[in-house]
């Protein structure tokens, strides 16, 4: 949302809630504020129903103050734990039937091209692994097939939260989950292999243990999905409650997976990796 | 009984590593001096600034 839709006429100043306020006075509207200058503006997103400890919020709040451009960027999401952060936030979001994210993002990419001809306007898909890699699997793949650009950004928290703890596409094998008492019987699905070989132009691979990376990651994705073609990202988060170990071990969990299975990786096709030096 | 966490200011730095740990937006801040303050009244404590401090400068703690 620009700055201009979020300042209140003067007859409402003073009946707006403090917070309401500091987003007017401090927020991120139209400054260029990177992740290096978190605690010193007041961020997008504003207090969320999430577990303590919640490696999803951690990577909803970092990846949403890399934006960009937030004033506009639109935000698609699904139901899941990322519903109830980026619900929570000062952005254009709309949430769709479960697994449809790709295919109304597509749409609305197509209209703000013919709305808004001179502007960019960064659509960003926004969701977990449920979304993505089992039931919204054919028109996330479809929607790279057509090369629509749009960002797609999974948050990987290997189970599906927000309805008890089940086992998703994106758990690891053996690992015993709610409806999987024996361990999972096969392995992760690889979409960040897909997305190489679907004809995505920037694929990367971090977790939330590594901000710094997070923030230039998803900077990079959103730039080269203005002009080149569809990005994806994926980032773990790990879940505190439903992987059952203590909300201050969230990092510690997220350390050791980017030692080994999930290590930092991207790739980018010649096309973006000139797109992105031309534009240094 | 609440959980949260008291900063100790002669030991903080003003690393930041605690404001990009933190799962809650505009939980802690940075104060004019470099240090970091935090809003008691939203944390839910879960300690992962804690966990990440390198000078131990914060500590558990209720409300």
């Amino acid at each position: 949302m620009s700055l201009r839709n979020i300042t209140p006429v003067k007859e409402f100043e003073d009946i707006l809630p403090e917070e309401y306020k500091e987003l007017v006075n401090n927020g991120p509207h139209s400054k260029n504020k990177s992740i290096d200058d978190l605690g010193t503006f007041k961020e997008i997103v504003e207090q969320h129903p999430h577990c303590a400890g919640c490696g999803v919020s951690l990577g909803i709040r970092l990846a949403l103050a890399s934006l960009p451009s937030p004033e506009d960027s639109i935000v698609i999401g699904t139901p899941g734990c990322s519903f109830f952060g980026l619900s929570q936030s000062a952005l254009n979001y709309s949430n769709t039937a479960f697994g449809n994210q790709s295919a109304v993002a597509s749409g609305l990419k197509r209209m703000l091209n013919i709305r808004y001809p001179d502007k960019h306007k960064d659509v960003m898909v926004m969701v977990g692994d449920g979304g993505i890699a089992d039931i919204g699997l054919d028109l996330t793949l479809h929607s790279w097939f057509r090369k629509e650009k749009i960002t797609t950004i999974m948050l990987d928290n290997e189970v599906y939260g927000n309805t008890g703890g089940q086992e998703s596409g994106m758990s690891k094998k053996g690992t015993v989950l709610n409806m999987a008492p024996k361990g999972k019987n096969f392995d992760k699905i690889p979409v960040f292999d897909l997305a190489k070989t679907s004809g995505c132009d920037y694929v990367a691979k971090v977790t939330v243990a590594n901000p710094k990376k997070l923030g230039q990651v998803v900077k990079n994705a959103i730039l080269v999905a203005r002009e080149v073609g569809p990005t994806y990202l994926q980032i773990f988060t790990p879940c505190p409650t439903n992987m059952k170990f203590p909300p201050d071990q969230t990092i510690k969990i997220a350390k050791e997976a980017s030692k080994d299975s999930y290590s930092f990786e991207e790739f980018m096709t010649d096309k973006a990796a000139d797109y992105l030096k031309s534009l240094k | 009984m609440y959980f949260t966490v008291k900063v100790d200011e002669e030991k903080c730095i003003g690393c930041k590593l605690c404001i990009l740990t933190c799962p809650e937006a505009n939980v802690i801040k940075l104060t004019e001096n470099n240090k970091v303050c935090i809003d008691t009244n939203r944390c839910k404590g879960c300690f992962l600034c804690v966990s990440v401090c390198p000078k131990k400068a914060l500590e558990k703690g209720n409300m």
